[in-house]
């Protein structure tokens, strides 16, 4: 039988509960198609940066990446909404999502045209918030603070259009950018905070829940095209269980999360006005002209 | 990765620029894997120059070369010169004090060695040293300047490892001084044994001593400035390089009054080869680690330390060994970059503390430029002195002891180390 | 050819010069708008974009004045027949290995000119990428100038 192996990069730490589940898919992978189909896992962007490895799986290499809804954005604008402020909130929605008529068109041009093929999504981070050195409580609290943000239209858009002021940084360059006040805080999720030490140099955080982070699992068209049909079900199949799992798993571990920022002296702000930070972020989807490509899918799975 | 380790070393003893060498045989990696897009090389290497870190190289050997063009390092050499004059070993030992005062300033251990060469290396010669010898101490005596605060090796570490800059250049200031008193002895045995003379023969005088320290005083208090900075949060790291070549330009201009319009291009056009020669390295040994990354040979190498002993010393003494022995051949630079997202993690498991680590590892890897067969500061001071790289490798013996020592040293006394950075910056 | 090949160093060098120093200023000017809380983006992005551009020029500046380290141990000790043999063989691989950088280069430069810098719609990363394609193909005309002065049995190209 043909062999194949699929090397699978992503930027997070080896301490990131992400990196267990994409072993955890590896060896799920490869222990349903008898080894057929092996794959390695590179943490901490060991095989180089996001935005290089996108273009090497569209060339064909046998690489995958977990990516987000911002990057993907890039080949098809609109796919950017899942990236959104509130665009999903709960796990329930995000699985939802996978049988929206509107993104399944979207994954289809992100595969066709683009040659990048959509695994799954079933992977979430966790909710944004926002990790300052003030307290932020309403939008306006945001005003002047320089937040890190990818560099991604939508993600600018959202953070601007929530208060703050964002600068494009790469994930790895934030902690001494906090350290030397380059920047005057973060917008992460609760793991990355424990993983990264953030704690060490940020005072708040500050629970406005902007985003649920879905992250993407994509690999090169040509490769997946490549494989046997029934290695193409166990790797998408596999994807959405170890995906699932995972993000159960973070989205259970967060009061531990909380509890373990508390003990190291963060502050917790959890009395945030997320009705007023929910209709700020509106403006990030018409700065965008995406507010009708958000509509559409929210209609088809029942949210609004 | 045999076969591109193989064609490396093939291609380095056929005498091809370490450069060409490095990316040439990084290809034969791909040419294994056909599967691979043909692109990935290019795409790498430019990647290697959108790093914000690596924007710090060129900045440092660009503030390097202003530092000679305005007058600094001269009046820095009188102010060596007043405090080690009297030593046995003369202007081997100035050249040790040069370095220091430098490294307040520079970061980059190849800027300083070929600097230093071309102002005192034929003096030294005509003192009598044997050329070997001047090499060795020129070469060597670099290590001084990136372990001084600031240091282009901390600054990769820091950015790369998520540990904190400013810590990690408080952290430089004892182990330099350390490394500086272990060099002048071994100058000072050597002199002592063929009979080299101090530089002076006098005391200095008050007065001297006044004017020397008032022309270095500019130089002097930039990593003060530097480490104020940092204290208070006013750098980022690609920003101090910046920093220090405005500064060495001002004083240039407002203080030493040596700068001129012709010196300011003189600057700029050495800065130009010298970061085509470091960067150009630098970027094309993106396709050489490649492979390494892509058949997960880091893993094998943490796995294979960690079923030696986990023990963190002697985990952190193996790592130093191993480092010491990879910078034979590979650039310090690289080394750092490459190694640091092994080794860090495997010491954080171990219980070990990020600054003290990183300062050991960072001296390991800079000494990696002295040793032959490929060192940057070793072939700069080499050419520049005309001596064989035999002869200097004969008399470097004791220097590459002295140092070693040192670095050893530094893994069992951690506070050595960590004194410093815990009263400056809140741990 | 040889005084079109001495301007057109001329010209990388005032280039490459301009950007070290564009770079220095921009970097230093980001760090004060940073602090007068008025944080300039664009700055560092110019900057990289800059880098890639000065870092192989910078790296033609050099090879044209016989900077790049190398390791002669071995070949000093080899007849001069065995040095010169040598010396061809280096510049072909070398000349053969900038010619696939560059090729590559130029191709990478377009197939993947959708992929923006920096994630900034409409300005592509292939201005970047192209860096190395351009130069690389300098480095190359480096490298048969050098094969040509040696096959005369000359002095290396002039510096510049
Ligand atoms: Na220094
Ligand atoms: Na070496």
């Amino acid at each position: 039988a043909q062999q194949f192996t699929l090397r699978f990069n992503h930027v997070l730490g080896p301490r990131e509960p992400f990196h267990q589940g994409f072993l955890d898919w590896a060896k799920a992978v490869e222990a349903r198609t008898k080894g057929g189909l092996k794959m390695q896992v590179f943490h901490s962007a060991q095989l180089g940066v996001e935005e290089d490895i996108i273009e090497q799986m569209r060339q064909g290499a046998n690489i995958g990446q977990n990516t987000d809804a911002a990057r993907l954005g890039i080949y098809v604008k609109p796919i950017a909404v899942v990236n959104g402020p509130y665009f999903v909130e709960t796990l329930d929605e995000v699985i939802k999502l996978g049988s929206a008529p509107t993104l399944q068109k979207w994954e289809k041009e992100l595969a066709d045209q683009h040659g990048l093929k959509v695994v799954c999504f079933d992977w979430v981070q966790g909710y944004r918030n926002f990790f300052t050195n003030v307290p932020v409580r309403k939008p306006a609290d945001l005003n002047g603070q320089r937040i890190r943000t990818p560099p991604a239209p939508i993600w600018q858009e959202s953070i601007r259009a929530l208060g703050a002021s964002p600068v494009a940084m790469a994930f790895g360059e934030m902690y001494p950018a906090l350290q030397q006040k380059a920047i005057d805080g973060v917008e992460l999720v609760y793991s990355n905070i424990a993983a990264g030490r953030f704690y060490e140099v940020l005072k708040y955080a500050d629970e406005t829940r902007h985003i649920m982070l879905v992250n993407f699992q994509v690999v090169g068209s040509k490769f997946f095209d490549s494989l046997p049909p029934d290695f193409q079900t166990a790797l998408v199949e596999e994807c959405q269980t170890a995906g699932r799992a995972t993000s159960q798993k973070i989205l259970a571990a967060e009061a531990e999360q909380k509890a373990f920022l508390k003990q190291k002296g963060m502050t917790l702000v959890e009395d945030v006005d997320i009705a007023a930070f929910r209709a700020a972020g509106e403006k990030a989807y018409q700065v965008l002209g995406l507010t009708e490509a958000k509509d559409a899918v929210l209609k088809e799975i029942g949210k609004k | 990765m045999l076969l591109v380790a193989l064609a490396f070393v093939v291609l380095i003893l056929i005498g091809m620029p370490v450069a060409f060498a490095i990316g040439l045989s990084g290809l034969v990696f791909f040419f294994q894997n056909p599967d691979l897009p043909a692109t990935i090389p290019v795409q790498i290497t430019v990647s290697q120059t959108q790093n914000f870190t690596l924007l710090a190289i060129p900045l440092f050997i660009i503030a390097g070369n202003f530092l000679n063009v305005s007058g600094i390092t001269e009046q820095l050499l009188k102010l060596a010169s007043v405090l080690t004059g009297r030593l046995r070993g003369g202007l081997a030992q100035v050249s040790l004090a040069l370095s220091v005062l430098m490294g307040g300033v520079s970061g980059s251990a190849i800027a300083d060695a070929a600097m230093q060469s071309r102002m005192l290396g034929a003096d030294m010669v005509k003192r009598g040293m044997s050329k070997g010898f001047a090499a060795g101490i020129l070469s060597f005596g670099a290590l001084l300047t990136p372990i001084v605060p600031p240091g282009l090796g901390m600054i990769i570490y820091g950015t790369i490892g998520q540990v904190s800059i400013g810590r990690m250049f408080a952290a430089g200031i004892v182990p330099a001084l350390l490394l500086w008193l272990a060099l002048g002895i071994a100058v000072a045995i050597t002199a002592r044994r063929r009979g080299y003379p101090p530089e002076r023969t006098r005391r200095v005088g008050l007065a001297e001593a006044g004017r020397a320290l008032r022309g270095g005083i500019w130089a002097l208090l930039f990593p003060v400035f530097l480490l104020l900075g940092l204290r208070m949060g006013v750098f980022t790291p690609s920003e101090i390089g910046a920093f220090a070549v405005l500064y060495a330009i001002a004083i240039g201009v407002v203080v030493h009054r040596k700068l001129t319009r012709a010196s300011f291009f003189e600057g700029l056009s050495h800065s130009l080869a010298d970061v085509g020669a470091v960067m150009f390295l630098i970027a094309l040994s993106a396709i050489f680690s490649y492979g390494i990354v892509y058949e997960q040979v880091p893993d094998a190498i943490s796995g294979a330390i960690l079923g030696f002993s986990e023990s963190l010393e002697r985990v952190t003494v193996l790592i130093v060994l191993f480092v010491l022995i990879a910078g034979f051949v590979i650039d310090s630079t690289v080394l750092i970059i490459m190694l640091t997202p092994i080794f860090l993690p495997l010491i954080d498991q171990l219980g070990g503390e990020p600054v003290h680590f990183g300062i050991v590892f960072i001296i390991a890897a800079t000494i990696g430029n002295f040793t032959p067969p490929v060192g940057a500061a070793m072939y700069a001071v080499c050419s520049i002195l005309r001596t064989s790289v035999g002869d200097y490798t004969r008399e470097s013996v004791p220097f590459f002891i002295a140092v070693a020592l040192v670095t050893l040293a530094l893994v069992f006394v951690p506070s050595l180390v960590l004194f410093l950075p815990n009263a400056l910056f809140n741990p | 050819m040889r005084k079109t090949y001495a301007f057109l160093g001329r010209v990388e060098a005032v280039v490459a010069g301009v950007f070290l120093a564009l770079m220095v200023v921009l970097i230093f000017a980001g760090g004060v708008a940073r602090l007068l809380h008025h944080p300039l983006n664009w700055t560092m992005d110019v900057s990289t974009c800059l880098f890639a551009w000065a870092c192989f020029l910078c790296a033609d500046l050099a090879w044209r004045r016989d900077g790049l380290m190398a390791v002669d141990i071995l070949t000093e000790r080899l007849p001069e027949t065995a040095q010169r043999l040598l010396t061809l063989v280096n510049y072909l691989l070398i000349a053969g290995f900038l010619a696939f950088l560059s090729g590559t280069g130029f191709w990478l430069s377009w197939i993947s000119r959708t992929r923006t810098f920096q994630g900034i719609p409409g300005v592509s990363y292939s201005f970047v990428t192209a860096s190395l394609a351009v130069g690389g193909l300098l480095l190359l005309i480096t490298t048969l100038f050098k094969i040509a002065a040696f096959l005369r049995r000359a002095d290396p190209a002039p510096a510049q």
